[in-house]
Order: C-alpha cells, then structure tokens, then sequence
C-alpha cells in the first residue's frame, strides 16, 4: 500500500484490517493445523484443500493491507499446498515456520 | 450480498460491480475504488448474484474474481457474455494466481485485463481506468 494514503482512506483500512483480523487469523490457523497433520503423518485431502484455500485467499488479501512479506509467505504455503506435500521433517519444519512468519505478519500490523 | 453503494464526487462517477466471495477483498476494493475515485461501488458475492446485480444495474465495468465456490469468475464471464443485456460489459478478472500458465488461461478467455492480488488500494482505480481508457 502506498505509504501517503489519504487519511480517509488509511483510517478505513485500519477499520478494516481490525474487522477482518479474525479471519485472517483463522486463515492461519487452518495452515497451522494441516502443518501439525502433516507432520504427524494425518492430512487428509479435506485438510490439504482447506489448507491451499486459506493460503490462497492470505496471500491475495495480506498484501493489499501492506503486508508484502506475508503475501510471499502465504504463497509459499500455497504452491506446497497445492500438490501433495513431502511428508519430512525439512518440509514440515519449513511450512511451520511460513505459519509463524505469517502470525508475526498479523501482529506487526496495529 | 447485494449492495449499491454511492460515494465520493471527485471526476466522473463512474458505476462498476465488484464480484467476490472474499468480504475482505471484497470490501478493501470498493472502499479503494469510492474513496479514490469517487466511483459508484456495487458490491457481490458471489457469480450467480453478480449476473443478476449485472443485468438489473448495468454497470460501466465488472470486477470479477477468479476463484470462487459454484459459478467461479471464468464461468461467470461466459455467462454474462451470454447474455444480451450484459454482453457489451467490460470484465476485468482479479485474481491472486501468479503463474504464467494461469495468467495464459485468464488472457485465452477474452477478458478486458486481468488485475492481480494484492492490489494497491491507492492505486486500483487508476489501473482499472488506464485499461478502460477512463483517463
């Protein structure tokens, strides 16, 4: 988002941003939940699909808020989500650590 | 959700349909494009409540995303250019998709311009308008 946003239009998007947060967290949450499931050997297709969904829409919006990295981090997410993801360590690890990247994103916006 | 929402008088009031599942986009987009522009902003939900929002506002332009549940944005496309009443709309589809095969698939459809996610808030009405020569 451009840095010199009318103050109207900055003032709604922090409106915005506060209303939608929720969301945006629950969107997380579900990639935190299939990075467990991963891990542990239990995703399921339900769990996969809902787990791209959430970082499709997280990379389509985040950014739109400012939040460039979250963007790169969601769609990272996204292109493992997508296919079938490897189920060692070094990619469970990876996805965890995309996920706590993206709660730290959220959390760098007030 | 359908909603009609007047806005701002700066330049032209120009009237386009927003069409997304996403409320958060959804919103930040009209807000961007009534705040900015001044344009008159129709919000939908979904494909099937854009065709008829479409057909009963005629809008100027349709923002159409790509990915949603039921009708998504390209069979939403084929339908409103189906239809005599909305045929001659300008659609630009929004998507968050970023490879290239993608970006070939939305192009091959016969779209006015495919915008991408994240847009710039500040600057969405500008790219809108730059493709549909509203300069």
């Amino acid at each position: 988002m451009d840095p010199v946003a009318p103050p109207d239009l900055a003032a709604a998007l922090d409106s915005m941003w506060t209303k939608f947060l929720p969301e945006l967290r629950e969107r997380v949450a579900i990639l935190e939940e299939a990075n467990t499931a991963l891990a542990t050997g239990t995703l399921s297709v339900e769990l996969r699909a809902k787990a791209n969904a959430a970082a499709h829409k997280l990379a389509g919006v985040l950014g739109t808020f400012g939040l460039t990295r979250g963007t790169v981090l969601a769609r990272e997410a996204e292109i493992v989500y997508s296919g079938e993801p490897d189920t060692d360590p070094v990619e469970a690890a990876h996805l965890q650590e995309i996920a706590a990247g993206l709660q730290a994103v959220l959390a760098s916006r007030k | 959700m359908l909603q009609n929402e007047s806005s701002g008088v700066s330049g032209v009031a120009h009237r386009i349909l927003i069409i997304d599942d996403e409320e958060d986009i959804r919103e930040v987009a009209a807000l961007s494009l009534e705040t900015v522009a001044g344009w008159d902003v129709m919000k939908a939900s979904s494909g099937a409540q854009g065709l008829a929002c479409a057909i009963e506002y005629q809008p100027e332009a349709i923002l159409l995303d790509v990915m949603m549940p039921g009708m998504d944005g390209p069979s939403t496309f084929h339908e409103l250019r189906k239809n005599p009443a909305t045929a001659h709309i300008p659609v630009l589809l929004l998507t968050a998709k970023v490879q290239a095969s993608d970006q070939r698939r939305f192009a091959d459809l016969g779209v006015d311009a495919v915008l991408f996610k994240p847009f710039d808030p500040m600057t969405l009405s500008t790219q809108i308008a730059g493709v549909l020569g509203w300069n």
